[in-house]
C-alpha cells in the first residue's frame, strides 16, 4: 500500500528525513516512533502529498506522491499533527465540506459523513461549532475527516497528543478498529502507544530509520529487558557478585545521586547496617527470552550465598530508551536528549 | 478544477459567517449613501450645471471617497485567505484533499470578489433613484460599474497575494494597503510632474483617479483593461507559485 524508497528531506543545512525507505502492506497498522524532531512528521506530511521530497520515491496504492500527486491524495485521510480544524465551521459542515472536496459523490455524501461521525464517535456534537468542542472530540473529527472518504490509507500524526488518559484509552480503542477498515500510519513518541495500537513498528530517529519490527517483538523486548533487585550488603560485594554472572549486561543503581559507578566502600560503616540499595540489572540482549526465569534465579542465589540480603526482585519493564539501546548501538542519552526541532 | 466550488462556498460561507463582512458592508454602505447624498445635494442647489459634469461621473469619477473607502475595505477583506489558515495550520489538511493550488486560489480569489460585487450591488438602488429624476446614460453607468469592477478585482489579487507571502494577518494588511496606496499615489504623480515627460506617461498610465474618470464618464480604454487584467493576472500567478512552493519549503 505503501512504498517508500530512499527518502530525503533537506530544509536548508538541516536534513529531517535522511535516507528512508520502508514498505506496508494492506491491512498493517504502523506505528512511527521516535523522540521529537526525528523527522516522523515530515516523513507522514511527504505521504499526505502536502511536502515535497528533496529526493527519493513515496508511492500510495501505487501512485507516485509527486509524479501523480493528484490519484494519490485520492488514496489517502490525513490528519495533522494537532489537527487543524476551521473554528467556525459546526462538525457536520466541516465534515460534508471535506467530503465534497474528497470527491465523495454528491449521493453518497450525506450516508458517508454519518458513518464516519459515527465510527469517530462525533455524533453527539455533530451541530455544535468546532471551536466550542473539547480536544478530545477535535481529534475524533480530526479523525472523522481522515475518514469520511474511506480512503485505503489512513495517516494520524499524533493522533493520542495532548488527550486525557480516558481519551487516550479510547482513540487507541478507535484506532485499533480504523486498522479493521484501512491501512494506518500513526505517528508517536510513546512507546506504550504503539503497543497499544500497531501491529508494527518503525523507529526513526535523526531522520534516520534505525529498526523496524512487529510490535510483539518490542514488547518483549521491552518488557523482559531486565530486573530491579533490592539488596541489602556492601556496594562492592554486590558488584562482583553481578559481574561474575554472564548473562547480566549491566547494572545500573538506581535513585543513587550523582554517577552510575558504584560507591567506594567505606571502611567505617557497617555494611549489613545500610539501607538496601536498589538496582537495575539488564540482561544481555543474546539472552534468549526463556531463559531469563533461570537467570534470575541464578542471581538471586548467587547474591543470597554470598551472604547479601535481598529484599525485593520483579522483571523491570524497559522504556524506550532501553528498547533504542537494545536496538541501536547508539546510546539511549544521545538519542533522546535531541532538542525538539519540529520544521 | 472540481475543488473549486467547495472551497469558494467554504470561503464565503466563513467570511458571512463572522461579523467582519457585515461590518465590512456596513461601513461601505454608510459612506457611500453619504458621498451620494451630498453629490445629489450639491447637484440640485446648483444654479447652472456646467460641462458635462454629473452626479454619476462625480459618484464613481473626480472622488477621492471612492479610493477612500476601497484602501480601507480591501486589505480586511483579503488578510484572512491564506495567512489564517497557514498560521493555524488548516493549509495542510486543505492540501492534503486531492486539490490543485490554480483552484485553491481561484476559489479563494473569486469569494472575495463576489463579497465585493454584493457590496457594490445595492449602490444600483441610487442610479435607479438618479434615474427618475431626470434622463440617465445608462451605457455610462455600465462603464462606472466595468471600473469599479476591475479596480476592486485588481485591488483583492494584489491582497490575496500580500497574505499567502505572509503567515500574518496584520502584514498581510499593512502590505496590501501599501502596496495600494503607494500605486495611488504615483497615479497622483500624473498631477505633478510635467506634461511629455516619461515620469507623467508613467504616473498616468497607472492612475486609479485618471482611470475612474475615464470609466465614470462612458469611456472603456483598452489599456485600462489591459493594465487591470495584469493587476488581477499577475499576483494571482504569483500566489499560485507560493503555494506551490510551500509543498517544496
Amino acid at each position: 500500500m505503501i512504498r517508500v524508497s530512499h527518502l530525503t528531506k533537506r530544509y536548508g543545512g538541516h536534513v529531517a528525513v535522511d535516507d528512508v525507505s520502508f514498505e506496508v502492506g494492506r491491512g498493517e497498522v504502523v506505528g512511527f516512533l521516535g523522540p521529537n524532531g526525528a523527522g516522523k512528521t515530515t516523513t507522514l506530511r511527504i505521504l499526505a502529498g502536502v511536502l515535497g521530497p528533496t529526493s527519493g520515491t513515496a508511492h500510495i496504492a501505487n501512485r507516485d506522491v509527486v509524479e501523480e500527486s493528484f490519484e494519490a491524495r485520492r488514496s489517502i485521510g490525513y490528519m495533522p499533527e494537532a489537527v487543524p480544524l476551521y473554528p467556525e465551521m459546526r462538525v457536520v459542515e466541516y465534515l460534508r465540506f471535506r467530503a465534497e472536496l474528497k470527491r465523495v459523490p454528491r449521493a453518497a455524501r450525506a450516508r458517508q459523513v454519518d458513518e464516519a461521525m459515527q465510527k469517530a464517535g462525533v455524533l453527539d456534537v455533530a451541530h455544535k461549532r468546532i471551536d466550542h468542542l473539547s480536544k478530545g472530540y477535535r481529534q475524533r473529527v480530526g479523525i472523522a475527516d481522515a475518514i469520511v472518504a474511506k480512503p485505503p490509507i489512513v495517516v494520524l500524526d499524533e493522533p493520542t497528543a495532548g488527550l486525557d488518559p480516558n481519551q487516550i484509552r479510547q482513540a487507541r480503542a478507535l484506532i485499533r478498529e480504523l486498522g479493521r477498515e484501512h491501512t494506518v500510519v500513526l505517528s508517536t513518541h510513546i512507546l506504550s502507544e504503539v503497543e497499544a495500537c500497531a501491529t508494527r513498528v518503525l523507529l526513526i530517529h535523526r531522520g534516520k530509520l534505525v529498526a523496524q519490527g512487529a510490535t510483539s517483538d518490542i514488547r518483549a523486548m521491552r518488557q523482559g529487558a531486565g530486573i530491579e533487585i533490592s539488596v541489602r550488603g556492601d556496594a562492592g560485594a554486590v558488584d562482583k557478585v553481578l559481574q561474575s554472572i554472564p548473562s547480566v549486561a549491566t547494572v545500573e543503581r538506581l535513585e543513587a545521586p550523582g554517577p552510575a559507578t558504584p560507591p567506594v566502600t567505606r571502611p567505617d560503616a557497617n555494611p549489613m547496617a545500610r539501607p538496601p540499595a536498589r538496582l537495575r540489572v539488564v540482561w544481555a540482549g543474546a539472552l534468549p527470552a526463556g531463559d531469563r526465569g533461570i537467570e534470575t534465579e541464578r542471581v538471586v542465589a548467587a547474591l543470597a550465598s554470598a551472604g547479601l540480603g535481598v529484599r525485593e526482585v520483579h522483571p523491570a519493564s524497559g522504556s524506550l530508551e532501553d528498547v533504542f539501546a537494545a536496538l541501536t548501538s547508539d546510546s539511549p542519552e544521545s538519542a533522546l536528549a535531541e532538542p525538539n526541532v519540529t520544521p | 478544477m472540481r475543488s473549486f466550488w467547495p472551497i469558494y462556498k467554504r470561503e464565503l460561507f466563513a467570511f458571512f459567517v463572522t461579523p467582519l463582512a457585515w461590518a465590512l458592508i456596513v461601513v461601505f454602505l454608510i459612506v457611500q449613501g453619504m458621498h451620494f447624498f451630498l453629490l445629489v445635494d450639491h447637484f440640485a442647489h446648483q444654479a447652472d450645471v456646467t460641462g458635462d459634469e454629473t452626479p454619476l461621473s462625480a459618484f464613481f469619477g473626480n472622488t477621492v471617497v471612492l479610493y477612500l473607502v476601497l484602501f480601507l475595505l480591501v486589505p480586511p477583506m483579503t488578510m484572512r485567505s491564506f495567512a489564517e489558515e497557514r498560521r493555524s495550520g488548516t493549509i495542510a489538511t486543505l492540501m492534503s484533499a486531492p486539490v490543485s493550488s490554480a483552484a485553491v486560489v481561484l476559489a479563494k480569489y473569486a469569494a472575495v470578489l463576489t463579497t465585493y460585487v454584493a457590496m457594490w450591488l445595492p449602490t444600483i438602488l441610487y442610479l435607479v433613484i438618479l434615474g427618475r429624476t431626470g434622463p440617465l446614460d445608462w451605457r455610462a453607468a455600465a462603464s462606472a460599474y466595468l471600473g469599479v469592477l476591475l479596480v476592486g478585482a485588481g485591488y483583492l489579487a494584489v491582497g490575496i497575494c500580500a497574505s499567502a507571502l505572509t503567515r500574518s494577518q496584520l502584514l498581510a494588511t499593512i502590505w496590501t494597503a501599501l502596496v495600494l496606496l503607494g500605486l495611488f499615489i504615483l497615479g497622483l504623480g500624473e498631477f505633478v510632474t510635467r506634461e511629455g515627460t516619461a515620469m507623467h506617461e508613467v504616473c498616468a498610465h497607472v492612475s486609479v483617479w485618471g482611470h475612474m474618470n475615464d470609466f465614470a464618464s462612458g469611456i472603456v480604454d483598452t489599456r485600462r483593461i489591459v493594465f487591470y487584467g495584469a493587476m488581477i493576472l499577475l499576483p494571482l500567478f504569483i500566489t499560485t507559485r507560493a503555494v506551490e512552493a510551500w509543498r517544496w519549503g
